[in-house]
């Protein structure tokens, strides 16, 4: 008997590890390398004109404390994030309620939502661009037809519009994936229970914490994580739109880290930056999970 | 008991789906439009809202010079990496939520591979690619996609696993079913709502990238986002190419999400099935 | 018997002096295309990739000297198109990779340096000489000629793109009797074509008044991007220069610039309303569409402003034209236009084939091919060579092109050539920077003297002696500066 146990529990551990074995290997195959050559080449002096692979200290990572600019990225990118993230998933949530029970031509317009995600996060980026344009746009038409005149917005130039213009084009792309992921996850929610709860007489807030949050709680998790790493790594629109700009207002990490990499061609320098991020989201994540593994 | 699906409450929500539904749907309009209109209503001022005319030139310019071709590379490389992407995805979420693999540790692992901001890896991924030859290759590409999706699919499935009751699969293991066929027979049905949202984010992720096709392309793969990126030159701005480009790669995403959350709102059903 | 055997002898000797005569002098007509193509025959079945930008350039090679090289000699043309700001980042890693990716490079003018100085370009001198091209080049325009050719001494480049920045003004509004009258009493000179800045801003005030909202005085290039190259024109040409000579340190932020800053922002306000977003796109639309009097912008402008090119596939993306009879064509204020970005042909230091490429670039650059190129429709390649400017066919191709090759052939004599030195993009971003911010209302002192403070970071990272070699070798070119 114990035989027949430990074996089953043999074929268990196999299967258990063979089931993660293709996931583990190529995010290896893809990731190791880079990853090696990332920390490799950021305590190296590798950029436009030094191909120095000697070992060269800490240089860039001390250089990351001086960087001023860094730093306003950084707080760029975690305002945007913060302000971004709630709207999403309000919204999303909102709008998975709407369409939760039966509604006419559901599937159609539920595909028609799902469209922004589909455009390329550049051309979203540059439609909005074009549509917010002064002279090209009908964003500041229709805005013109509501205040009775001639309005003058230059979104992508004053400092006070570019912000919302940007979260505009964002959240118009990304809520649909809110959506989609919070209606799969509202529509496997035990309906008995919800009119058991209603037949009670229960609140909307109770039953939306004891019963819907709960069931729906894995996955609106892992969908706020999602979005939120995401939009911590935003680039397409913002490029699109603004550059980064004016001078470096909207600059979020990923476009600095663009023109350290790509533009200056400081490889080693944008390493460092890279595993700044890396280390910062990670603590980030894992003090999430610890949280949330902990209340459930 | 109060009905949503009926009366006054039904067609409020009907109205407010149908003005959210035109929110999301007017900068794709725009695009369609810009699509089809003549040059001069392009950079007309004021903007012109409705062509006069439907002037499919640009769409038969694409097709002619080739540049179609770069929505079959995308189609192709997204479409089976996400096959791959979930299927290796999934059974990991599996391993994770039933048997505790590798503790949180290796499922922190996985998801920081979301972390990496692309474009720190992107030279790296090059300088590896061009030592293995697959620069520019279906191969590269797929492989890529595959990688940089699996944390996605496995932590998504994760969530969407650990929605599904415990019981139901033992009393299927205690019915005679092996690990192997409880995990296709029993799991994968009722996640299914789960598995296709995500199989189409997954999708999503692989079609939209930009900043790895710029890198990892030259002229044989070129997808859809370079290819886009292309026409707005430093003097030269193609808009309707833009927006016909842009809509060739809608259309069958249109299809494929059109028939596939069919069964992610179907899930109605299925949740309400206990015991 | 004799006799004949003697006079045979003769004719032969005859015949053989002819025909050596026959061929030492086609030998010397032969030209550097023909040359290029005879020597490249010996690579045929190879394909050579060619990098070009995104867009309307591609089609050069693509439908035109690719077919036509491949028929010469037999080697393919593959063509590598990137969008424009890509294009350095994809060449240096391409370097950095040594994959061989690119055998024909088109390199910005002022990256050269940059690029030679990494290793990415291949020396063209032995090649020059082995090919006898030296004579050839010495007839493109001298300011292209002697300043988009060499970095160091050393030829990286063959000059393939006239791109200067020159006025574009209505003519039927500035000769109209009425506005000539008006203007002169209101002003006290005549109306015509601006030669100072305060000109610029006078007449534009005086359309606007008159004509607004219907047309506008003029729209400018406004976009960070392109303002940036107008902004380094006018600052130079007011008397600005962009580094203390002896100690490298920026003085970008005299009072200078910033009384061409508060005229910038001031001369927006009588330009059409969002002009501070506009770029390329834009400002030629509103041109064509007779929107604005005045541009100041590159010379694709005025050819399709003209209607040359219309109906052409590749420009059916063009709107219509409807100042085609009416368009002046002038040096822009201060008469020195800024020599914009621009094109040379280069060859990769890690293509498999360089002969071949380098032979390719010459036969496109040489006189008679690239005769052809600029004349093309849809070529985004203007005129360069100082017989581009005279060629008959060309000056007849509209009504006043004679007008036009000639102001471009002034503005390529007196061109100002964009700012160049190690890592110049590095400057040049804070130039952009610096000009997003002023239209968002950042007072000009301050952003100058950012500027000025990290134009100076730079160059301290970079090595202040290494930096003040290479300005001091672009300050010396007789198109640095306005003498």
């Amino acid at each position: 008997m114990s035989s027949a146990i430990s074996k089953t529990i043999d074929s268990e551990r196999v299967f258990k590890y063979l089931l993660i074995a293709p996931a583990v290997f190529v995010i290896l195959l893809i990731g190791l390398y880079p990853l090696i050559k990332l920390i490799v080449t950021s305590f190296q002096n590798i950029s436009m004109f030094d191909n120095d692979l000697s070992y060269q200290g800490f240089i860039n990572y001390e250089r990351l404390l001086d960087d001023d600019r860094l730093w306003k990225s950084l707080l760029h990118t975690i305002i945007f994030t913060a302000i971004a993230l709630p709207i999403e998933l309000v919204l999303g949530y909102l709008l998975a309620l709407l369409f939760l029970e039966k509604l006419p031509f559901k599937q159609t317009l539920v595909a028609i939502i799902l469209l922004p995600t589909i455009i390329s996060p550049i051309v979203a980026g540059s439609i909005w661009r074009l549509m917010l344009d002064q002279r090209f746009g009908p964003i500041n038409q229709i805005i013109a037809w509501f205040a009775g005149g001639d309005v003058r917005l230059l979104w992508t130039v004053e400092t006070a519009l570019v912000w919302p213009a940007i979260l505009i084009a964002e959240v118009w792309q990304w809520t649909p994936f809110m959506f989609l992921l919070l209606l799969a996850a509202l529509s496997n929610v035990d309906k008995e229970q919800l009119e058991a709860a209603q037949i009670d007489g229960a609140s909307w807030w109770m039953t939306f914490r004891r019963i819907v949050l709960p069931a729906i709680m894995p996955v609106m998790f892992i969908a706020v994580l999602i979005r939120a790493l995401d939009l911590f790594r935003v680039f397409d629109v913002i490029w699109t739109m603004t550059q980064g700009g004016p001078g470096t207002f909207t600059e979020t990490i990923s476009i600095y880290a663009y023109q350290m990499a790509f533009r200056e061609f400081e490889i080693s320098y944008s390493s460092a930056i890279a595993f700044l991020v890396i280390f910062l989201l990670t603590v980030t994540v894992v003090w999430a999970l610890r949280r949330v593994e902990v209340s459930r | 008991m109060i009905r949503w699906d009926r009366g006054w409450r039904l067609t409020l929500r009907v109205a407010c789906a149908l003005m959210v539904t035109i929110v999301f749907l007017f900068p794709v309009y725009w695009l369609a439009a810009i699509s089809i209109k003549t040059p001069n209503e392009i950079y007309s001022y004021p903007p012109v809202w409705l062509p006069a005319q439907v002037n499919l030139s640009s769409y038969m310019t694409l097709f002619r010079d080739g540049d179609a071709w770069s929505v079959w590379h995308s189609l192709v490389t997204a479409g089976v990496s996400t096959v791959f992407a979930m299927f290796i995805g999934t059974i990991a979420a599996y391993s994770i939520v039933r048997f505790r693999t590798g503790g949180d540790h290796l499922a922190i692992w996985i998801i920081s591979q979301r972390m990496i901001p692309p474009i720190c890896v992107a030279f790296p991924i090059f300088l590896l690619y061009v030592s293995w030859q697959i620069v520019d290759t279906y191969v590269g590409l797929i492989l890529l996609y595959t990688a940089f999706n699996v944390p996605y699919v496995t932590w998504m499935m994760r969530g969407y696993i650990q929605e599904i009751p415990l019981e139901l699969e033992q009393s299927a293991m205690v019915d005679g079913l092996t690990r192997w066929s409880v995990l296709w027979k029993v799991v994968m049905p009722m996640a299914r709502a789960g598995l296709f949202a995500t199989a189409v984010f997954t999708f999503i992720f692989a079609w939209n990238d930009f900043l790895f096709a710029l890198i990892l392309t030259k002229s044989e793969v070129v997808t859809y986002t370079v290819k886009v990126t292309g026409y707005f030159g430093s003097q030269s701005t193609f808009w309707s190419k833009i927006g016909a480009m842009s809509m060739l790669g809608v259309l069958p995403m249109i299809l494929v999400v059109g028939t596939m959350q069919r069964f992610i709102v179907r899930g109605i059903s299925l949740g309400a099935v206990k015991g | 018997m004799a006799i004949t055997y003697f006079t045979r002898r003769a004719m032969m000797a005859v015949y053989a002096s002819i025909l050596a005569l026959a061929m030492a002098g086609s030998a010397s007509a032969e030209s550097a295309a023909d040359r290029a193509v005879e020597a490249a025959k010996k690579h045929s079945g190879i394909t050579l990739n060619v990098f070009y930008e995104a867009g309307l350039q591609p089609l050069d090679p693509k439908n035109f000297t690719g077919p036509m090289w491949e028929k010469l000699t037999g080697i393919k043309i593959n063509v590598i198109e990137s969008p424009i700001d890509q294009m350095f980042t994809k060449t240096m890693q391409a370097h950095r990779a040594g994959s061989g990716a690119y055998d024909v490079l088109n390199v910005l003018p002022n990256q050269m340096p940059d690029l030679a100085l990494a290793g990415a370009l291949e020396p063209l001198d032995a090649f020059v000489d082995k090919y006898g091209y030296r004579e050839e080049l010495q007839l493109i325009a001298p300011v292209y000629r002697d300043n988009q050719m060499k970095v160091e001494g050393t030829i990286y480049g063959f000059p393939d793109d006239g791109d200067v920045l020159i006025l574009y003004y209505r003519r039927d509004l500035f000769d109209d009797p009425d506005n000539k009258k008006a203007f002169k009493a209101k002003h006290g000179y005549e109306l015509a074509p601006p030669k100072t800045w305060k000109e610029f801003s006078d007449i534009g005030q005086f359309i606007t008044a008159k004509y607004g909202p219907k047309i506008y005085g003029a729209g400018m290039l406004r976009q960070p991007g392109n303002a940036q190259f107008l902004f380094q024109e006018r600052f130079r040409v007011e008397g600005g220069k962009f580094f203390d000579a002896d100690s490298m340190k920026a003085t970008i932020n005299s009072d200078i610039a910033v009384r061409i800053f508060n005229e910038m922002v001031a001369e927006n306000k009588w330009m059409p309303p969002g002009v501070e977003q506009w770029g390329f796109g834009e400002a030629f639309s509103a041109f064509l569409a007779g929107d604005i009097a005045m541009t100041i912008s590159w010379p694709p402008v005025g050819r399709w402003a003209a209607g040359y090119g219309k109906g052409t596939e590749a420009l059916n993306w063009i709107p219509e034209t409807t100042v085609a009879d009416t368009i002046g064509y002038a040096l822009p204020p201060g008469g020195r236009p800024e020599l914009a970005a621009g094109f040379s042909l280069s060859v990769a230091s890690g293509s498999k084939h360089k002969e071949a490429a380098y032979l390719f670039i010459q036969w496109m650059n040489s006189e008679e091919i690239s005769l052809q190129r600029v004349q093309l429709p849809f070529a985004l390649r203007d005129p360069f060579r100082t017989s581009h400017f005279s060629n008959e066919d060309y000056r007849s191709k509209w009504p006043n092109a004679g007008d036009y090759l000639d102001v471009l052939k002034k503005g390529a004599e007196t061109g100002l050539l964009d700012l160049s030195l190690i890592q110049i993009d590095r400057y040049e971003e804070a130039l952009r920077q610096g000009i997003s911010r002023l239209w968002a209302g950042d007072d000009p002192k301050q952003i100058l003297d950012d500027m000025a403070a990290q134009w100076d970071k730079l160059t301290e990272r970079i090595g202040v002696d290494k930096q003040k070699r290479v300005y001091t070798d672009w300050a010396n070119k007789p198109n640095a500066y306005p003498n």
